[in-house]
């Protein structure tokens, strides 16, 4: 019985959980970043942006996961809302990791399917949430 | 037609195609059009050929192995039926790790890039890209790096060594001689204390009188030689030859003489010239001095021979040829001197100055053969004695009743030792009168032809042989040996002359000889001593139990 409660739990549980997985992500593309670089031919004018795009990527990250928890949390939509244009970016991104990156290794693959799946899930509670909260 | 020929060129432009296709490619493929032994990819191979193989070489052809999944093609014999036959099978290969390549963006990332070809249009920027030191084209490099050596020691470049090209101002000083042909050419340097002599011809015309600048005295005295102080070049003497040949000698020898038109004739043109330089023993050069022929063409003449000379004085000495620096060097004449009575010194007879090479004097002589072989119309033809050469030569002596024995034995005995027979040579190329130590004495040795001895000694013995053997050692290091006359000595053999009857003659030979027999010692090798171990415990080494 929360009808006076409108913060949506399940997103809340969701950022905290993506936020985890998120810096597990970052070390482990990090790591196969320096792996491909040491075994393939891997020249600097294709690793440059890779890396680049790397941290922008975990700074968008953090941006966004504080926004929305903040906005879920105060139950404001503007927040939330300025999360979820946020997201799009970051979905964009890691479809660069998963595509287009210049190797793209299967644990890859892996992981940028599951951060995706995971922003897709995230997305649609948000867009709950902020309905929840303008009506 | 052209455009087969541009297809062609474009085909020659690029390499081969690379091969990625697995079915196609076969490593062990190496024989064209033949059948490779135990190669089950070989496509020139029959069934029957692959009935006699015994193992595959090549069992699997595969792609890039990072790749998560790729083409392989495998090859295998069947043994078991008869006869054996290859199985080909062609699969997709999965890798199973978990870091296999699932896509790539960067195209060069699995294969090797074909190298650009080479065009007229890219070649410069290839060659920017690819050049190395090998390959670099650009020889303006060089002189500067002498610069920078020759400013950083200044002092130091300018004592010349032998066999250096003697700077000028500008290049070098310049001794025209003959190249491929007998023209001229202008790039010939001099060396220092290398004596050259060369002549060659130079194409001038009595229209170009004013401009041909090599036919002009100027061209040869404006270079100054860069030495510790720069040396600027002198006109010693000039010598005017006349169309006819007569040469006359010039009073005012400081005029410069430029070549000009008179009378349909071009005057002053150089024909000669011969440099003196005059050097210091630590290799500097004080003084040169230019001496000029200059003549005259007429307008019929196409071409004039120009002769150039070079030679280079010490100062302070006067100038005497070497034959060795400082070991003889074969083909140049033995130096030989005598004592004067009162000297402590040897001292050797010195031909006028300048002149190289004809001091007849102050060498060792031999008789020389002429072509009527008498020796008493031999008239005094002398030949020097040259370093390393062996040499004998001779003549016939007609003894008549009439000549007595006393005036007959001291003609041979002129005949065959010549006029100055010296006492001493040098033993080495370049030794100086003044080192009494480095003159070898000559030894004299009188033999007899008869080996049995006459009891009448008072028959007359008249000298009919001299053999000088010169005998000369290696000196010095093994890589550079220098000769050194150690031992010379003059054998004179003596043989009965029987009183002849009257009305009779008698014609004996006179040989005269000289050989050179090297007894160098072989070189023996210096070894080090062995390294010994030096080993001696410190002091205090058993500190507590001692």
């Amino acid at each position: 019985n929360n009808s006076y409660q409108l913060s949506s739990l399940p997103l809340q549980l969701l950022f905290y959980v993506n936020g985890i997985y998120y810096i597990f992500y970052f070390v482990a593309t990090l790591a196969m970043i320096i792996y491909k670089s040491q075994v393939f031919s891997y020249p600097d004018d294709f690793l440059a942006p890779d890396l680049a795009l790397l941290f922008i990527m975990a700074i968008l990250e953090v941006l966004r996961l504080y926004l929305g928890s903040m906005g879920n949390l105060t139950e404001e939509e503007a927040p939330l809302g300025l999360s979820l244009v946020i997201t799009v970016g970051s979905v964009i991104l890691s479809v660069y990791f998963l595509v287009w990156q210049t190797y793209v290794l299967k644990a890859d693959v892996i992981i940028n399917a599951v951060l995706l799946f995971t922003y897709g899930l995230e997305s649609v509670l948000k867009v709950i949430a902020i309905a929840a909260f303008v009506s | 037609p052209p455009e087969t020929r541009s297809a062609a060129r474009a085909r020659t432009r690029s390499g081969p195609a690379p091969v990625t296709d697995v079915a196609k490619l076969c490593v062990c493929d190496l024989l064209v059009a033949q059948c490779d032994v135990n190669c089950c990819c070989d496509p020139d191979c029959s069934a029957a050929d692959f009935s006699l193989f015994t193992t595959c070489s090549v069992p699997i052809v595969t792609g890039d192995s990072h790749l998560c999944s790729q083409k392989a093609a495998i090859y295998s014999l069947d043994v078991e039926a008869n006869p054996p036959e290859r199985i080909f099978k062609l699969i997709d290969q999965v890798n199973p790790s978990v870091f296999c390549i699932a896509a790539t963006n960067y195209k060069q990332a699995l294969s090797f890039s074909s190298p650009e070809m080479p065009t007229p249009e890219n070649f410069d920027q290839l060659l920017e890209q690819f050049r190395s030191a090998s390959f670099s084209a650009e020889p303006d490099s060089w002189p500067m790096n002498t610069d920078a050596q020759s400013s950083s020691d200044a002092n130091e470049t300018f004592r010349y060594e032998y066999g250096v090209p003697i700077q000028t101002a500008d290049a070098f000083l310049r001794l025209p001689s003959p190249v491929v042909s007998s023209w001229c050419s202008d790039a010939n340097p001099a060396g220092f204390l290398v004596n050259q002599a060369t002549k060659c011809t130079r194409s001038v015309s009595v229209e170009k009188c004013g401009n041909i600048q090599a036919a002009s005295m100027l061209f040869y005295i404006n270079s100054s030689i860069l030495a510790v102080s720069t040396v600027n070049i002198t006109v010693q003497s000039i010598v005017v030859q006349s169309l006819n040949g007569m040469r006359t000698s010039l009073n005012g020898s400081d005029v410069l003489r430029l070549p000009m038109i008179l009378d349909e004739l071009c005057i002053n043109i150089v024909l000669g010239v011969s440099y003196h330089i005059t050097y210091t023993d630590t290799g500097e050069i004080i003084e040169a001095a230019a001496s000029f022929v200059l003549g005259a063409i007429n307008k019929e003449a196409l071409s004039i021979q120009q002769s150039f000379e070079i030679s280079f004085t010490q100062v302070n000495t006067k100038p005497v040829p070497l034959s060795g620096n400082p070991g003889y060097v074969v083909g140049l004449p033995l130096r030989a001197g005598f004592r004067p009575q009162g000297y402590p010194s040897p001292v050797e007879i010195l031909f006028a100055a300048l002149v190289l090479n004809t001091n007849k004097y102050s060498q060792l002589t031999i008789l020389q053969s002429t072509s009527n072989q008498d020796c008493l119309a031999a008239q005094g033809a002398r030949t020097p004695v040259l370093f390393g050469y062996n040499m004998i030569s001779g003549c016939k002596l007609r003894i008549t009743a009439a000549m007595k024995c006393q005036p007959l034995t001291q003609t041979l005995l002129d005949l065959l030792k010549g006029q100055n027979f010296p006492e001493y040579v040098a033993s080495f190329g370049n030794s100086q009168a003044q080192d009494v130590l480095d003159w070898v004495p000559i030894t004299h040795l009188h033999t007899s032809e008869q080996r049995i001895y006459n009891t009448f000694q008072s028959s007359c013995q008249i000298p009919v042989s001299l053999e000088i053997e010169v005998k000369w050692t290696k000196y010095g290091s093994l890589v550079n040996p220098q000769a050194r006359i150690v031992n010379v000595t003059a054998t004179i053999t003596t043989t009965t002359a029987k009183q002849l009857p009257s009305g009779r003659e008698r014609t004996i030979p006179i040989t005269s000889s000289v050989v050179f027999t090297d007894i160098s010692a072989p070189a023996e090798p210096g070894y080090k001593a062995w390294p010994t171990i030096n080993f001696k415990l410190p002091f205090d080494f058993f500190f507590p139990f001692v």
